[in-house]
């Protein structure tokens, strides 16, 4: 009996491994239920091979990857946040993607946006091949600016500073929001970007006490030591928005069907704008990047898989059914996209949106800003001493 | 008799086997990786760390968030430890009282925040924080107090934390200590009260001297809790602002999952594990003096 046992399983092993069809994983982060829908579109179409999807909560997802790294239990294929692309990158988790774009008719970099893009590039290595993209734009209340004054977005600098400060005046209890305790710097470095600063040159020398980034720095101040922003971050962003409290913030795309959803009190007394222009109108591009690793055994696969994902028609699919914006150019030429006003701002903002620098020191040195940030904000430094004081931190940082 | 050794090991084995694998194993792994320059570059290839002795431990000294890190704990544990003592035991007396009605409703509502999530604790409290509607300062506007910007003011943000967590830890305390309390003999209270005792001198010469175990055990668990802060400051204040709820494991964790410097966090968690070590031996003898 036993030994019929034996028999039995080694030879339905043996069969699994001749016979049965190439398995590979696929973790998808977040509800992730458009990348599941394309997983089986793929299967559909390549009927030899089997995908192993898996939904990861994206607060679990940074740990799991990196248990899996570590203990070297790796699916073929997952997405990545785009800051995460960095310190993964740079530890020598993922498959330099370079060979197979080459030889590649549906994957090229032409086919992208550029943010997108080079957020996938890693030590000067193509890791990841855009997924999702998001990018910030700014909401705001147009019945309430109307009363200021303002039948338009603010559109630039000036503007914005005036127009919160007149919202303030006219009865909101402040006039704009701009802080969160956590990854302040989405918010914060656009201002920079706009200004014309950066964190490095082209040389890779720290550059954050230029005068376009102290200026930056000056401006965002501003708003809160005169008490026109919130300075904790823990109200709810749809009440203050609806009530008027904060007429003004800056978001992604995803709060456009959720402030319908939540609050259908202020229908049509809403609209989305682009980044305020300073020298630039440039926004924070974030998203997120499909990647193959190193350890996969079915690379070959898994690069069938991401070229699948990249099809203008599975990417819209997937906008479809969770919202993300695709991160294909094509795409975007769908009237689907088009059809909705604020969609499609988004889609226009995309074309001046940069993602932070891949560095595998990124979260370090995001957190040196957002500690840099609260010292201007609480004024215990003038932005001046803040941004030396930083550029010592971030050089430290890199050693 | 003697027990024969395959009978020791049969019972005992499992659990110290288990104890190797999640207790001893990891504490010694991570002594060892706190003397090396274990990095990002080293999870995939743990070639590339090397041993660099105490270079760690040495720069941690010098480290000012450290320090910042230690203290803010150290606030943490000395305003809420007897906090959650004092309030847990009055809440178990009150309890235990006969005369007391709902013991059952009361119990129940005290031990919810113990099992309930601390990240949607956390959320809630968020919102009661919050300066322009929060519950708490509606409530304070009563009075004609201005309550102040709790989870966006550097001096409020850590009392606020401590509101937290002994709301928090309060429940389970009240459980210990009710247990406690229905061990103490009734004869004993019936003898002071024929000795013309006070309820009040009962409470300090019968009750408090018979929880005596129950005490000291509810204070080294809440020592070594409190000095492992970690959730409520991080999904709170995110050690904000300004750091002043910056807590050692906060700092441990950011260090190792977002810095990724894994050297660097072991060397800050075997200083944690010594402190802890200490202020539990020194306890453990402080209760043998009084014994």
């Amino acid at each position: 009996m036993r030994k019929a046992l034996v028999v039995l399983s080694v030879v339905m092993l043996m069969v699994s491994l001749n016979f049965g069809a190439t398995t590979i994983t696929v973790w998808g982060m977040g509800e992730a239920k458009g990348l599941k829908q394309v997983t089986e579109l793929f299967m559909e179409e390549y009927p030899e091979y089997e995908v192993d999807f898996q939904a990861i909560p994206w607060s679990n997802a940074y740990e799991k990857i990196l248990t899996s790294i570590a203990g070297r239990q790796v699916p073929d294929v997952a997405q990545m946040g785009t800051t995460w692309m960095a310190p993964f990158g740079s530890m020598g988790a993922f498959e330099d993607l370079a060979p197979y774009i080459e030889n590649s008719e549906v994957v090229k970099p032409e086919n992208f946006f550029e943010g997108a893009w080079e957020s996938g590039i890693v030590i000067g290595k193509q890791f990841g091949i855009p997924w999702h993209v998001d990018v910030r734009a700014m909401f705001y209340r147009t019945d309430l600016l109307t009363q200021v004054g303002y039948d338009h977005a603010p559109q630039t600098w000036d503007e914005l500073y005036d127009a919160v400060k007149k919202l303030h005046e006219n009865g909101s209890r402040y006039g704009i929001s701009l802080y969160q305790p956590q990854d302040n710097y989405q918010i914060f470095f656009p201002f920079v970007w706009q200004n014309g600063g950066d964190i490095f040159d082209s040389e890779g020398n720290v550059i954050v006490d230029q005068p376009e980034f102290v200026e930056a720095l000056e401006y965002y101040t501003k708003f809160f030591t005169e008490g026109l922003t919130p300075i904790s971050g823990s109200g709810n962003i749809f009440q203050d928005f609806a009530s008027g409290d904060t007429p003004i913030y800056f978001s992604g795309p995803w709060m456009i069907n959720m402030t319908r959803e939540q609050t259908p009190q202020i229908d049509g007394k809403w609209d989305v704008a682009l980044m305020p222009e300073k020298k630039s109108k440039t926004s924070f591009m974030g998203g997120s990047n499909l990647v193959i690793f190193r350890d996969s055994k079915n690379k070959e696969v898994a690069w069938k898989f991401i070229e699948f994902a990249s099809r203008p028609e599975n990417q819209l699919l997937a906008y479809q059914i969770t919202n993300e914006l695709p991160a294909v150019r094509q795409a975007w030429k769908d009237p689907l996209l088009q059809a909705d006003p604020m969609i499609a701002t988004f889609g226009e903002q995309l074309n001046d949106a940069k993602a932070p620098v891949n560095v595998p020191e990124f979260h370090e040195i995001a957190a040196a800003i957002d500690n840099m940030v609260q010292q201007t904000i609480y004024a215990r430094k003038t932005p001046e001493q803040a941004a030396q004081d930083l550029k010592k931190e971030i050089e430290k940082i890199l050693k | 008799m003697k027990t024969p050794l395959r009978a020791i090991i049969s019972f005992i084995g499992p659990s110290i086997i288990l104890l190797m694998i999640f207790m001893l194993i990891p504490i010694v792994v991570s002594l060892i990786i706190s003397f090396t320059d274990f990095d990002v570059y080293a999870i995939y290839d743990w070639g590339k760390a090397s041993f660099i002795g105490f270079e760690n431990y040495v720069n941690l000294m010098h480290d000012p968030l450290f320090w910042r890190a230690l203290l803010n704990t150290l606030y943490a544990l000395v305003v809420a430890m007897p906090l959650t003592v004092v309030l847990s035991l009055s809440f178990a007396a009150l309890i235990n009282r006969e005369a007391t009605h709902f013991k059952n409703f009361f119990k129940v509502s005290f031990y919810l925040p113990s099992i309930t999530n601390t990240v949607a604790i956390a959320i809630v409290w968020a919102w009661m924080f919050n300066p322009d509607y929060g519950l708490i300062n509606w409530f304070l506007g009563f009075f004609g107090i201005q309550g102040p910007n709790w989870l966006g003011d550097p001096l409020w943000a850590m009392p606020s934390v401590i509101m937290l967590v002994v709301w928090k830890a309060v429940g389970y305390n009240v459980i210990l200590f009710t247990a406690g309390l229905q061990n103490i003999p009734d004869y004993l209270y019936e003898a002071a009260e024929l000795d013309g005792a006070s309820r009040f001198q009962q409470f300090l010469h019968v009750t408090i001297p018979s929880l005596r175990p129950t005490i000291f055990f509810v204070t080294v668990m809440t020592v070594i809790g409190y000095l492992q802060l970690f959730e409520e400051p991080y999904m709170l204040t995110a050690g904000g602002p300004l750091n002043a709820t910056l807590s050692i494991v906060l700092y441990l964790y950011r260090q190792g999952f977002e810095f990724f410097k894994l050297g660097y966090a072991s060397s800050i968690a075997f200083v944690l594990f010594l402190m802890i070590f200490a202020l539990t031996f020194i306890q453990m003898r402080a209760r043998r003096l009084e014994v």
